[in-house]
């Protein structure tokens, strides 16, 4: 074994390939920092209209209140890309702290501010602390800290192996963004929660103390994969940002002598709860891109039927650079996020007070309902391309069919008609400086290994939007890879093109094969390792070129007597032109030295 | 062996005295951080002191390599030893032991002593789950290929590439971090750099007469 392990580590072929792969290493990083400051730079130039996307009105809003006389402002739904944060976003560090803040995907704790919840994988329970207040008969406050432990089959004040153990859960984070990001601690109600590997849903009710399990996911269902449920939104450092405001009318006591309005000056037509609130129904995002939609109280999908289908909708698939897909996944998506619309209608004990609301304000109603219905209107979904460049804007309605889809593009006036370029194209070649970063990062993109670029259009789609952004060896945000997304022509056709994208990586690698095939031929190599080494340098370029150099036999040539080139002495028959070693033959004189001369 | 690493030890003696001072100082610094942790105040001045001085002990390590290699080629130490009842690889061998341990001493404290703290001083969420193993795995690994580094620019007879090359590759690798993170990517990254600089290094200590 020991043998071997040595007899491998002093092969050449085996040095040849550790300095390959050291030289990859340090020439991928360079070449990282470049394409990223072109990148970042392209990205924080775009041109502000192809940033932003938008509907109004939004679609979703009842008649009776969006065309209502007295609306001053139709109810708008808007996306916008946030593209200054985008380029230290992408970078592995703070992504890996980022990941794993509360409430993060690889984070078991739900949230730690005073009071926590997180899951704890040894138990496969979850554990809820908080602190609760106590007025004592003489007014003092008593603070106890009280720990829940919740498992599939029930909750208690004990680890209790009888409450069963969750194995792989994700719950609404809806529910979390209510209760820590408003800044104040509300009671807790419900929190419903799905668990991958047991393929159910759960309903903890946190006032009876009990859990709810809804029916398990037949194994042969394949149409169902959550991988979130609740809102909707990829990360918690928005890259994009989607909002909607309701028809708003005129205050009451605004200036009569000012003109023109502002936030101020305009209320929403109802109250409205801005957090999103999809009322009987929990959104539920598959890993296909599709929302579905489920109930509630019964923890089931619902069942589809002509009138209502029972689907949300689905993410949409932004304009990229060479086309756009008529779907996408999650994982292809830079970042998204998705709003749904409620109506909620309180009524009252007096049969004439009705209320009605968007989302469920009912927190600052002063009186409790005695009836409270709640109706799904739709959902606003807006996705950002894998490159961070598009962004695309779709409403459906409450039976999720698309209502309208807007994509980001920067208008241009041309003549009397005004022009629409996507923003994909615009971020790459809108702005005075970005031909000149775009050639830069395409420049930096041909000086990777022509193998390793081609292998970056077979497995774009393979790695996760996010990752594609600190990815070193295979480039997903390569123009080549981008150009695998092209749905527009067929295989070949498309991956000609693609070979044509990274045409000068081919010319320099075919450059490079030939100065080491003659270099080769030079310092002596066999007709089996120049085939090889010319094999390598076409298909690593400048990093088998740099490869060769460190790793050729050092010696030291001497002339050949026969042909006059440079030969190596260290064999014995020169390399270029086959002739031995001329020796002279050594043949003793025929006269002697007998004497001394007279 | 043992002979050559106490050889090895004593002739890099000032840097094992470097890796335990810097073992104290950030365990000094880890403490103020995470004991006095205020999200209103940014912790400037451990910042401040902190990374100066994990630039010197990143290229402090890088240098080590590079001056075993540097001196055994100049002082023809490998052709000395070479003449007693040892071999090559147990000369390489034992030099790369030594610099584990100069990286083993400035860590190891440095991990546990982070460990201990965080259980001390933060909520008892799993909030930290992992994540100090993670981060020193990935820092050793990091400080050893910068190690390896210096091994390989360090076998040569003129002292600027040593010194010059050494720090450059250093600087060009030690972002690998601020682009991966701490994750299992990096890890494997930094494996496979290790592995193959070690390679080359054996190849080139092996191969070239004495």
């Amino acid at each position: 074994m020991k043998t071997l392990i040595k007899g491998l580590a002093l092969n050449y072929p085996v040095k040849v390939f550790a300095t390959g792969f050291v030289v990859l290493t340090l020439l991928s990083i360079p070449l990282f920092w470049f394409r990223f400051i072109c990148w970042t730079s392209l990205s924080v130039n775009m041109p502000d209209d192809a940033k932003r996307v938008f509907v109004r009105p939004s679609g979703l809003v009842p008649p009776e209140f969006e065309n209502d006389p007295n609306v001053v402002s139709h109810s708008i739904v808007s996306a916008r890309i946030h593209s200054r944060e985008k380029g230290l976003l992408s970078l592995g560090i703070v992504d890996y702290f980022i990941r794993r803040f509360p409430g993060e995907p690889r984070s078991n704790v739900y949230f730690s501010n005073g009071n926590c919840m997180y899951f704890d994988k040894k138990s496969g329970q979850i554990v809820h602390t908080y602190t609760q207040k106590q007025t004592m008969p003489d007014k003092t406050t008593l603070r106890k800290v009280v720990q829940f432990y919740v498992g599939p089959e029930g909750v208690s004040e004990t680890r209790d192996k009888t409450l069963g153990r969750f194995i792989d859960p994700i719950i609404d984070q809806g529910w979390i963004e209510h209760r820590w990001v408003d800044g104040r601690w509300e009671e807790l109600r419900e929190l419903i929660l799905y668990d991958k590997k047991l393929r159910c849903f759960f309903k903890i009710d946190f006032n009876q103390r009990t859990v709810i399990k809804g029916p398990k996911l037949g194994k042969n269902d394949r149409r169902h994969k959550p991988i979130q449920i609740g809102l909707l939104d990829r990360t918690p450092f928005e890259l994009s940002y989607l909002n909607w405001t309701p028809p708003r009318i005129e205050v009451a006591d605004r200036d009569p002598n000012k003109i023109g309005y502002s936030s101020t000056d305009l209320k929403p037509i109802i109250p409205t709860d801005y957090d999103c609130d999809a009322g009987p129904y929990l959104l539920i995002l598959d890993e296909t891109g599709g929302i579905d939609l489920l109930d509630k109280e019964t923890l089931e999908f619902v069942t589809g039927t002509p009138q209502f289908p029972g689907v949300a909708g689905r993410l949409p698939a932004p304009e990229a650079y060479f086309g756009s897909k008529s779907s996408v996944t999650p994982r292809e998506l830079l970042d998204y996020e998705v709003w749904p619309l409620a109506l909620t209608t309180y009524f009252f004990e007096n049969p004439e007070e009705v209320k009605v609301t968007f989302g469920d304000p009912s927190f600052f109603f002063k009186r409790a309902p005695s009836r409270i219905e709640r109706k799904y209107l739709g959902m606003f979904a807006a996705s950002l391309s894998r490159d961070g460049t598009a962004l695309a804007l779709a409403v459906f309605d409450e039976k999720g069919t698309v209502i309208k889809t807007e994509y980001s593009r920067l208008p241009r006036q041309e003549g009397r008609y005004t022009t629409y370029v996507e923003s994909s194209k615009a971020a790459f070649f809108g702005t005075p400086w970005s031909p000149a970063l775009t050639i830069g990062k395409y420049l930096a993109e041909n000086l990777h290994p022509p193998i390793l670029s081609v292998a970056s259009y077979f497995t774009a789609s393979a790695f996760e939007a996010a990752s594609g952004h600190r990815a070193l060896f295979f480039l997903p945000n390569s123009f080549i890879a981008m150009k695998a997304e092209d749905r527009g022509e067929n295989i070949v056709e498309r991956f000609l093109s693609a070979l044509w994208l990274i045409l000068p990586s081919i010319i320099l690698a075919i450059w490079l094969a030939c100065r080491v095939s003659k270099d080769a031929v030079v310092v002596g190599l066999s007709e089996n390792a120049r085939a090889y080494w010319i094999i390598g340098t076409l298909a690593f370029g400048l990093t088998a070129y740099i490869t060769y150099r460190l790793t050729r036999p050092k010696i030291t040539l001497v002339t050949c007597p026969n042909c006059g080139k440079m030969r190596r002495p260290d064999m014995a028959k020169c390399h270029r032109c086959k002739s031995d070693w001329l020796v002279p033959e050594l043949r003793p004189p025929v006269w002697r030295v007998l004497g001394k001369p007279y | 062996m043992f002979a050559l690493i106490k050889r090895e030890i004593q002739d890099h003696i000032a840097y094992f005295i470097g890796a335990a001072v810097f073992s104290v100082v950030f365990i000094i610094i880890s403490f103020s951080l995470i004991s006095r942790y205020d999200h209103r105040k940014p912790p400037v001045f451990s910042i401040g002191f902190g990374v100066p001085a994990a630039t010197i002990v990143i290229f402090g390590i890088c240098a080590m390599g590079a001056t075993q290699m540097y001196l055994d080629r100049t002082r023809k130490i490998s052709a000395l030893l070479s003449t007693l009842a040892v071999s090559r690889n147990q000369i390489l061998l034992a030099k790369i032991i030594t610099g584990i341990l100069a990286i083993l001493i400035l860590f190891v404290p440095l991990t546990i002593a982070a460990g201990i703290l965080l259980r001390l001083f933060t909520p008892p969420v799993p909030m930290f789950t992992g994540m100090v193993l993670e981060i020193s795995v990935v820092v050793f690994l990091m400080a050893f290929a910068c190690y390896c580094i210096g091994l390989q620019t360090g076998w040569n007879s003129s002292p600027v590439t040593p010194s010059l090359g050494a720090l450059f590759l250093t600087c060009i690798l030690i972002p690998l971090i601020l682009i991966k993170g701490f994750g299992v990517h990096i890890a494997v990254i930094l494996v496979l750099f290790i592995v193959a600089s070690l390679i080359r290094t054996w190849h080139t200590f092996m191969k070239t007469s004495l």
